[in-house]
């Protein structure tokens, strides 16, 4: 399951985004924010919308799905 | 020299010409008059040319379907206007009309381009140019007229690729997408959730799936 990505030069290690995971999925590992129980994450993007510098992104992947029975 | 000659060498566009050059442009222009209001042409029909005001004052604007007008820009004399067709060779990006009593030169397409005939790089650089203004014109109906939810559907409708396809599945975050049509994140958050409950979208974990594409183009 993918989790979202912490940029390690811009975290700050505030543990804002430990205090809002609703799941409590995230940690602060050696001074960084880490995703350190990734079943636990729903990738709500709490942790995107609440870090203050920016280190977090919750980037969404744009699928199509295929019609089995497209309308006509 | 004719008039419309000597006119011409007032125009940027043909300032730099010679007048043999100016005489054969003006001998294949048109002079049309239109009332106050009169429509000159409208977005979508097919380019008659280049366009130049000669007196009065002219409207371009873009349209809703309800009937809602965003103005471009006014063209006063001595303005050029409708470049973008002439130059990409599509349709009219925009409508005009008359604000007032008006006379406009029509100078054909034909003609215009002729005089980039010895110069395929300019042609090329010009025509790339001229995309790109007919994309920004629609950005700026997209802005003007559609709503944050409509902006991100049409948004997800353009991004969206079948997976194992051709194309890279492209990934966006919120706070890209709110860059992308002019919104911010949080207003994207709720525009997910909207599109979602209309059953046009599944958001399961980081993907966005693209259930009901003419759902996500009937978005208002």
């Amino acid at each position: 399951m993918p989790t979202p990505e912490v940029n390690p030069e811009l975290c700050t290690g505030c543990s804002d985004c430990v205090e809002f995971c609703p799941t409590g999925a995230v940690a602060i590992v050696n001074g960084k924010a880490t995703v350190v129980k990734p079943e636990a994450c729903t990738y709500c993007t709490e942790c995107e919308t609440i870090c203050p510098s920016g280190a977090i992104r919750c980037p969404f992947e744009v699928v199509l799905v295929k019609q089995e029975n497209p309308k006509k | 020299m004719s008039s419309l000659a000597d006119y011409l060498k007032g125009v940027p566009y043909f300032s730099a010409l010679s007048p043999e050059e100016r005489e054969k442009i003006a001998k294949d222009t048109l002079e049309r008059s239109f009332d106050r209001g009169e429509v000159i042409f409208l977005e979508g029909e097919p380019c008659q040319g280049l366009y130049l005001v000669k007196s009065g004052r002219v409207r371009i604007f873009k349209s809703s379907p309800e009937g809602r007008e965003q103005v471009l820009m006014t063209a006063a004399a001595g303005t050029t206007f409708n470049e973008v067709p002439v130059f990409d060779g599509g349709p009219n990006p925009a409508s005009a009309s008359a604000l007032e009593q008006t006379t406009i030169y029509v100078v054909p397409t034909k003609t215009v381009n002729a005089l980039l005939a010895g110069c395929p790089a300019a042609q090329a650089i010009i025509k790339l140019f001229a995309g790109r203004l007919r994309h920004l014109s629609s950005v700026v109906e997209d802005l003007s007229f559609r709503s944050v939810v409509s902006r991100l559907a049409r948004l997800l409708l353009d991004s969206a690729v079948v997976q194992g396809g051709p194309s890279p599945v492209p990934r966006l975050t919120q706070e890209e997408m709110a860059t992308m049509i002019g919104s911010v994140r949080d207003v994207v958050g709720r525009g997910l959730r909207a599109l979602e409950k209309a059953g046009a979208i599944r958001i399961e974990g980081q993907r966005i799936l693209v259930v009901d594409p003419e759902k996500l183009k009937e978005a208002r």
